[in-house]
């Protein structure tokens, strides 16, 4: 509707108002206005409206993300998703290592100091530390203080029931090594960071440790998820790893050393078990262990992986690869005969002995009752650059590639600089260093026929390729003289074991301690068995044995007897040798050093 | 037929909600399980461990090591 404009002459009315003056000629009117009084109201109106235009312009345009991010921070959250690291399991799945889900608690350190003196008493009680310790760690700058990690779900239930202001909880693991002390040397252990510190911890992180994961939500006000928005990047576990230990040769192996160690008074022990038709490495023990659980107290002579990392002078048991490669090289034949007599043999300036005069000896003979001089004429048949070929080629002073943190890898001097005596000793494994597993390794080549294969830590689904080193012929002639040593006129008379045809070499060599030799002792002995069809090598190590003897066919040999008889049984092996009682003499023959 | 359609996508939102949280429910158990499950694992090695089992059997049930005499070998397809 439109209203009708009042029917009144304007004109006239203000004319009347204004005293019959029209009101254009009003004198009110007649100053006249700078005209930059009107165009500064434009402009400064104009400006206003700029100033919207920019600001609308700055929000929707150039701060968009920044003012978007700022709101979804209101509602959005990311969580993140743990990964869990993998287990390590041996080769039947049982658990060696798990990781169990704990909490770590920290502190707002302001926050704390305003609670109750009674609450934060029972605070350090329940975190296993005095008082002052506990004051001293709230006494700080900072606003995130770890008070104690990795506690226990019963622990960290009644802290929360406390209910002291400040407190808070971060979720984290503790990994758990059920086998203990027993497995400790293989599986290793991890840090408070869930990393891996030693063993195949150390060795297998990537594969172990798990990728966390994220994923971007809507959360109500109370906390609930919503919904989730974006992609979720899933968190990936840590893979598990089988390892080829069997925890019961493991078992097995540590206690028969365990025992061995004591008895003897010796400082430490190694003992390793593989099986030789796959390389795989069913026991890895050494003593004195540790308890991975618990290492608040630790020492490095605990932690001392010795099977891998100590090399010794291996002594008699490197004698067998002398007499392997002669005869490989068909330069003698198992009775070829060597004079022993008269027990000392001159090469150059210095003296080799015999522990006593054994007289004409064959080359079995030699083996059997570890003749230092009968190896040392076998080895100077040969140039020293053969004899250096072979000490190579079945690994000696080459590092071992089996992904083992801290493996040496032993000394053997290049053959240019070998003189007639230093080959005559190393004949007989003295001045050259090895690690037993590099020893147990090598005598593959007798338990196989012939060939070296390749160590491994994890479980193998197919046995590996072997390379060849010794003929067929040459590994069964060395298998039969191995035998004759732990026969009751051999030097390991105590290797024997009930039911199965073993053989192996002893092994005692005085230690070197800073260049020089010290009446301190390494009894060794490397066995396989059974004779028949090998299907282990076990290797004995003990460093300094003080009582019952320092032979290595009266310290080690009794080891590797109880440890193969036990293994064998594990393994469901048929025993291949009716002889179930053992004989053995009152003085076997001592080994030479 | 607007009315319809707004409410229609309430009830959606409102169902989706919903499943999200069973949803949400059903993962924390499943995670939950897996603890529960690899506690129970180190549990079973825990309480296996070699070294607790022959404490037991010689202690508690008096068992002793095979001797060679007393074992006998039962060879497949023998008579």
């Amino acid at each position: 509707m439109t209203r009708m404009p009042p029917r009144i002459n304007a004109a006239s009315a203000r004319i009347a108002a204004a005293k019959g003056r029209p009101f254009s000629a009003s004198p009110v009117l007649a100053p006249k206005l700078s005209v930059w009084r009107s165009r500064f109201v434009l402009f400064t109106l104009f400006l206003a409206f700029a100033a919207l235009a920019g600001r609308a312009l700055w929000l929707q345009g150039i701060s968009t993300e920044f003012l978007q991010k700022q709101g979804e921070s209101r509602y959005a959250r990311t969580l993140e998703l743990p990964a869990t690291r993998g287990k390590i399991t041996d080769r039947n799945g049982q658990v060696l290592a798990s990781s169990v889900p704990v909490k770590a608690i920290w502190a707002i350190p302001d926050d704390v100091q305003d609670a109750p003196k009674e609450k934060l008493h029972q605070l350090a009680k329940l975190l296993d530390i005095t008082d002052a310790e506990l004051n001293h760690k709230l006494d700080s700058d900072r606003n995130f203080v770890y008070l104690k990690r990795q506690v226990e779900k019963e622990t960290t239930d009644r802290i929360a029931a406390l209910d002291v202001p400040g407190i808070e909880t971060r979720k984290e693991y503790k990994r758990f090594y059920p086998e203990g002390d027993v497995m400790a040397h293989v599986v290793g252990f991890t840090n408070v960071e869930d990393a891996g510190q030693d063993g195949m911890e150390l060795s297998s992180q990537k594969n172990l440790a798990g990728t966390t994961g994220s994923r971007r939500v809507i959360k109500d006000r109370l906390g609930h998820i919503v919904e989730d928005i974006g992609a979720i990047r899933e968190p990936h576990d840590g893979r598990d790893l089988t390892l080829s230990i069997d925890s019961k040769i493991q078992y097995i192996a540590y206690t028969q050393l365990k025992e061995a160690v004591e008895k003897s008074k010796a400082k430490a022990g190694g003992i390793v078990v593989l099986d030789a038709k796959t390389g795989e490495v069913l026991a890895l023990a050494n003593l004195p262990s540790y308890n991975p659980n618990n290492r608040s107290i630790l020492t490095g002579a605990q932690l001392r992986n010795r099977v891998l990392t100590d090399t010794f002078e291996p002594g008699s048991t490197m004698k067998p690869f002398t007499v392997a490669l002669a005869l490989d090289t068909h330069r003698i034949t198992p009775t070829s005969m060597f004079q022993t007599s008269p027990g000392n043999m001159t090469i150059g300036t210095a003296t080799i002995h015999d522990s006593h005069a054994h007289g004409m000896l064959n080359v079995a003979q030699i083996i059997e009752k570890s003749s230092n001089i009968g190896t040392a004429k076998i080895a100077l048949q040969m140039p020293p650059q053969e004899m250096w070929e072979m000490f190579t080629t079945v690994g000696f002073g080459q590092q071992p590639k089996i992904g083992f943190p801290g493996a040496v890898a032993g000394r053997v001097r290049s053959f240019k600089s070998w003189r007639p005596i230093e080959q005559a000793t190393m004949s007989y494994g003295h001045g050259i260093s090895v690690s037993l597993i590099q020893l147990a390794r090598a005598y593959t080549i007798f338990a196989r026929n012939g060939d070296l294969i390749p160590l491994s830590f994890t479980k193998l689904s197919e046995p590996p390729v072997g390379q060849r080193v010794i003929s067929e012929k040459t590994a069964a002639q060395m298998r039969a003289m191995l035998e004759t040593v732990v026969s009751p006129e051999g030097t390991a008379p105590k290797a024997q074991v009930p039911g199965y045809r073993v053989g192996g070499k002893t092994g005692t060599a005085l230690k070197v301690v800073g260049g020089k030799y010290v009446s301190k002792y390494v009894a060794s002995f490397v066995g396989v068995a059974p004779m028949s069809n090998p299907r282990i090598i076990v290797a004995v190590m003990v460093d300094e044995p003080t009582a019952y003897g320092h032979f290595g066919g009266d310290v080690a040999a009794p080891v590797f007897a109880a440890v193969t008889a036990s293994t064998l049984r594990a393994m469901n092996v048929a025993p291949d040798s009716a002889v179930t009682n053992i004989v053995i003499p009152a003085n076997p023959v001592q080994e030479s050093m | 037929m607007l009315v319809i359609c707004a409410l229609s996508l309430v009830t959606a939102q409102y169902q989706a909600r919903q499943l999200f949280i069973e949803l949400e429910r059903s993962q924390s158990l499943a995670r939950q399980l897996d603890i529960e499950w690899a506690q129970l694992q180190l549990d079973q090695s825990t309480l296996g461990k070699h070294a607790r089992i022959e404490a037991n059997a010689h202690r508690d049930l008096g068992m002793v090591s095979l001797t060679p005499e007393r074992m006998q070998y039962l060879t497949a397809g023998a008579q």
